[in-house]
C-alpha cells in the first residue's frame, strides 16, 4: 500500500471529534490532501516531536488523539515512545508510515528496516502493539489498531516508491496553529 | 507533601501543565511537580520532548510551563524554533542558571552563553529572586503570551523556592 492509501483509510475512520498530528514532510502534505480537517495539527520541522506533541494533547484533553509517525521521524525522538509506554495515556493512538527510509531528502534508507518498532514500543508499555505488511488486508489491522486499549501502536509497513507526492500545505504556520486550537475550544 | 512558592504562584497565574527534566538547582520544584494530577506533569527524558508536549498542551487549550537545566536549552532549540517561533506558541520556561565560575565545568561552556543563546533568538528572559515569586510568575506567563513566544525565568543557586 502507498501512504496515500493508510492515511486516507485512517482519516476515514476517524470521527470529527479525534485529533490529529500528522508528522513533518509528506506525511503532513499528504493529510492535507487527504482529508483536511480542522483538528489536524500539521507539523513543518520538529522532527522526531510528533508522539510528544501527541502527548501533550492527550494528557489534557480527552478525545482520542491520533499521531500520524514516520519510521525516520520515530527514530529521531526515540525517547517518546518511553513517554507513551510509561505514562499510558489510554486516548493515544500512534501509528507508524514505515518505508524504512527518509523520504522526504532522497530516499536514504533508514535503520527502522532493522529495528523492531512495534517490539520496542510493546517493550516500553504500549498497551498493543503490531507491524501490519503491506499489502494485507490492511482495513482490518486499522481498525484493530483503533479498537485496541490505548495507548495502542501499529507499524504500518507501506510502499517505498512515491510517484505521486503531495505538495505542500498553503497554509502559513500561524494559520494551521490557529485553526487547530479554535477547533478544540 | 513539599510545597513550592514557585509553583504555587505559577499555578495561580493559571499553569495547568508542566513538563520538564530536573536540575539539582530544582529539586523543590520538581517534588511538589511529582505530588500534582497525574495529566498535569509530565516528567520528560529529555528537554525537547517537555517543549513539544508543552506545545500540544496549548493547542489543547491548557497552560503549560517548561522547567529544566540550561543544558537542555541546546536540545530544545530545534522544538523552540520550528515549533514555537514559527507557530507563534507562547511558552513559560524556568531554566536553571547553571554554568558560573564555581560550577562544575560541564556546566559552563554552554552555561556562560545562556543569554546570548536566548537573546540570539529574541526569547525575553529574566533573573528570579527569592520573595518575588509571584510577580515572576506574573511576568513569565504574561510575557510568553502577549508576545506569542518562550519566555525564559533563569534561576541561579539558592533561588528554588
Amino acid at each position: 500500500m502507498t501512504r496515500a492509501e493508510v492515511i486516507a483509510g485512517v482519516l476515514a475512520r476517524l470521527t470529527d471529534d479525534d485529533v490529529v498530528v500528522a508528522a513533518d514532510g509528506a506525511i503532513a502534505r499528504e493529510a492535507y490532501r487527504a482529508l483536511d480537517r480542522p483538528r489536524t495539527f500539521y507539523m513543518l520541522g520538529s522532527m522526531g516531536q510528533v508522539a510528544s506533541i501527541a502527548l501533550g494533547l492527550a494528557m489534557t484533553r480527552l478525545e482520542r488523539v491520533v499521531a500520524l509517525d514516520g519510521d525516520g521521524n520515530l527514530l529521531m525522538g526515540f525517547g517518546g515512545l518511553a513517554l507513551v509506554g510509561g505514562l499510558k495515556p489510554a486516548n493515544f493512538y500512534h501509528l507508524v508510515l514505515d518505508n524504512g527510509a527518509y523520504a522526504t531528502t532522497g530516499g536514504q534508507p533508514a535503520l527502522s528496516q532493522r529495528v523492531d518498532l512495534a517490539g520496542v514500543a510493546a517493550a516500553a508499555g504500549y498497551r498493543w502493539a503490531r507491524r501490519c505488511h503491506a499489502p494485507q488486508p490492511d482495513a482490518t489491522a486499522l481498525e484493530q489498531w483503533l479498537a485496541a486499549p490505548g495507548p495502542a501502536f501499529l507499524d504500518v509497513v507501506i510502499d517505498a516508491d512515491d510517484p505521486h507526492p503531495a505538495p505542500r500545505i498553503p497554509m502559513t504556520p500561524e494559520e494551521m496553529a490557529r485553526r487547530f486550537q479554535r477547533s478544540l475550544q | 507533601m513539599t510545597t513550592s512558592r514557585r509553583l504555587e504562584a505559577l499555578r495561580r497565574r493559571g499553569v495547568g501543565f508542566v513538563a520538564g527534566v530536573p536540575c539539582s538547582y530544582l529539586k523543590r520544584f520538581f517534588a511538589a511537580c511529582a505530588e500534582l494530577p497525574p495529566t498535569a506533569f509530565l516528567p520528560a527524558v529529555r528537554e525537547d520532548h517537555a517543549v513539544a508536549a508543552c506545545a500540544g498542551a496549548w493547542l489543547g487549550g491548557v497552560q503549560p510551563l517548561a522547567a529544566m537545566q540550561n543544558s537542555g536549552l541546546g536540545y530544545c532549540l530545534e522544538v523552540l524554533t520550528s515549533l514555537h517561533l514559527m507557530y507563534r506558541l507562547p511558552l513559560p520556561m524556568l531554566v536553571t542558571d547553571r554554568g558560573d565560575e564555581a560550577d562544575f565545568e560541564e556546566h559552563r561552556i554552554l552555561g556562560q552563553r545562556t543569554r546570548a543563546l536566548l537573546d540570539l533568538f529574541a526569547i525575553p528572559w529574566r533573573e528570579a529572586q527569592l520573595g518575588s515569586e509571584d510577580d515572576e510568575a506574573e511576568w513569565l506567563v504574561a510575557t510568553s503570551r502577549a508576545r506569542e513566544r518562550p519566555a525564559v525565568l533563569l534561576l541561579g543557586r539558592g533561588r528554588d523556592s
